[in-house]
């Protein structure tokens, strides 16, 4: 009886002890935090992907509360999950544009030359760094997949050493774009249902650039020459097609001999 | 001398995770990258020379005076928990990147065998206030050192072909073999 007394007041005394240490912790250590933030975390999709410029979803929400970010910068949920957060926020929602990724190469194997046999480590990352290892075009993709590793929502498959985006699943957070070592992905807004981008980053000369690759860009400039609405300009010895002016008539897409101005849109 | 024989002797010889295979779920948890399991191996080593001071006040001077040995157990429990609810909030105040990192595995240090075994050695083997926190320290250490190991290799080997049916836990655990072979090597220096 007694052994059980002491060891209930042993045991007592010790728990009353450390839970009286650990109230004073929790007084001096005590963190205010906005409730707003752990709301807006749950209307984040909690990818992570860092597509708003932070690096997290939990610090987006805590730069949103603090008022350092904007609503509406998920590119993840769009314009539903921008409207929760303007819900709980309290502010009015400003529209949101969708973006997606696209491709600016679309050798696939067999088209694009091979230079050497590559035994290395099978990364985009890697071989770039060994002069672009079996690929003859120092411009291309060189088909490894460190877009497809990289994106966090499945919408990039390799198709015989090309990534395919599939614009539905895509939500333009970027994390392909970072991942891509030779910077051949970029974000472009959809704003229209059928827009032309150039798929080739080539800066060769168009002898070399016709010799090493299939669908390469050989600088002849004749989408330049035949857009009616003065949207298509040569930069560099590569076409840019100006947003502003393009009507998305698709005569460059047409005429281009090397099939390298390609058609990108909703309604596919 | 003595004591610098029992830091070696706990940190290398009779490494927690690689002798006597405690602490796996850290071990093979939070390796993924060195910052975070370096950070993780301080948190614990904090907690078990703590632990091993506390211990030993509360055996010798409540428990054993009382002849209450069976409560070893509870008591051991009761101070880690505790200890770990302090360096919980202690690391939520002062870092909030690193509590994020840390995550889940963080209040896991209550349930982390390896501190258990701390607390529950220092009585058996005899030791004195100061050799108990030398053990823990030491102890301690050497768990830090082969999280540290253990994720520089992982942070290689995220650029090495393995086979398919070894990626993950698989090589994981392969290498955490090896690594236990390698530090058999240590067991000639000093007899425990």
């Amino acid at each position: 009886m007694n052994l059980i007394l002491i060891s209930v007041a042993t045991m007592g005394g010790l728990g009353a002890l450390f839970a009286f240490i650990l109230s004073i912790a929790n007084v001096k250590f005590k963190i205010e935090e906005d409730p707003k933030i752990e709301k807006i975390l749950e209307a984040l999709p909690g990818a992570n992907c860092g597509g708003c410029g932070h690096a997290s979803c939990r610090n987006y929400a805590e730069e949103i509360v603090k008022g350092n970010a904007s609503i509406n910068a998920c590119v993840v949920g769009g314009e539903s999950i921008a409207q929760g957060i303007a819900k709980i926020m309290g502010v009015e929602l400003k529209s949101t544009e969708k973006k997606i990724a696209f491709v600016h190469c679309r050798a696939h194997n067999g088209e694009k030359m091979k230079k050497a046999d590559y035994e290395g480590i099978k990364k985009c990352s890697a071989a770039d760094m060994i002069l672009g290892a079996d690929l003859a075009c120092c411009y291309g993709c060189l088909g490894y997949g460190d877009c497809e590793d990289a994106c966090l929502f499945d919408a990039i498959t390799m198709v015989k050493g090309l990534p395919e985006i599939d614009i539905v699943k895509c939500t333009g957070c970027g994390s392909c774009v970072k991942a891509c070592p030779r910077n051949l992905i970029s974000l472009e807004i959809l704003n229209r249902d059928v827009q032309y981008k150039i798929a080739c980053a080539s800066l060769d000369k168009g002898k070399k650039a016709r010799e090493i690759c299939l669908k390469s860009c050989i600088g002849c400039g004749i989408c330049e020459r035949i857009c009616p609405f003065d949207a298509c300009h040569m930069i560099n010895g590569l076409p840019y097609i100006d947003e502003r002016n393009c009507q998305g008539c698709g005569v460059c897409a047409q005429k281009c001999p090397r099939d390298v101005i390609v058609e990108i849109g909703m309604n596919e | 001398m003595k004591i610098v024989l029992l830091f070696l002797s706990a940190a290398l010889v009779n490494n927690f995770v690689l002798r006597y295979f405690l602490g796996i779920c850290p071990f093979l948890g939070v390796t993924g990258r060195i910052e975070s399991a370096v950070a993780m191996g301080f948190a614990t080593t904090f907690v078990m020379t703590l632990t091993a001071a506390i211990i030993w006040f509360i055996d010798y001077f409540v428990l054993f005076p009382f002849h209450l040995f069976f409560l070893e157990y509870v008591a051991a429990i009761l101070v880690i928990a505790s200890l770990v609810q302090f360096l919980e909030m202690f690391i939520h105040k002062n870092s909030p990147t690193l509590y994020r990192a840390l995550g889940i595995y963080l209040p896991l240090i209550t349930t982390n065998c390896s501190i258990f075994f701390v607390a529950l050695l220092i009585p058996l083997r005899g030791y004195n206030f100061i050799q108990s926190i030398i053990f823990g320290f030491g102890a301690g250490m050497g768990f830090t050192l082969v999280m540290f190991i253990m994720a520089g290799i992982r942070e290689q080997l995220d650029f090495a072909d393995v086979p398919k049916p070894l990626q993950g836990a698989p090589i994981t655990l392969i290498i955490a073999g090896l690594l236990a072979l390698a530090f058999m090597g240590f067991t000639g220096l000093i007899s425990a």
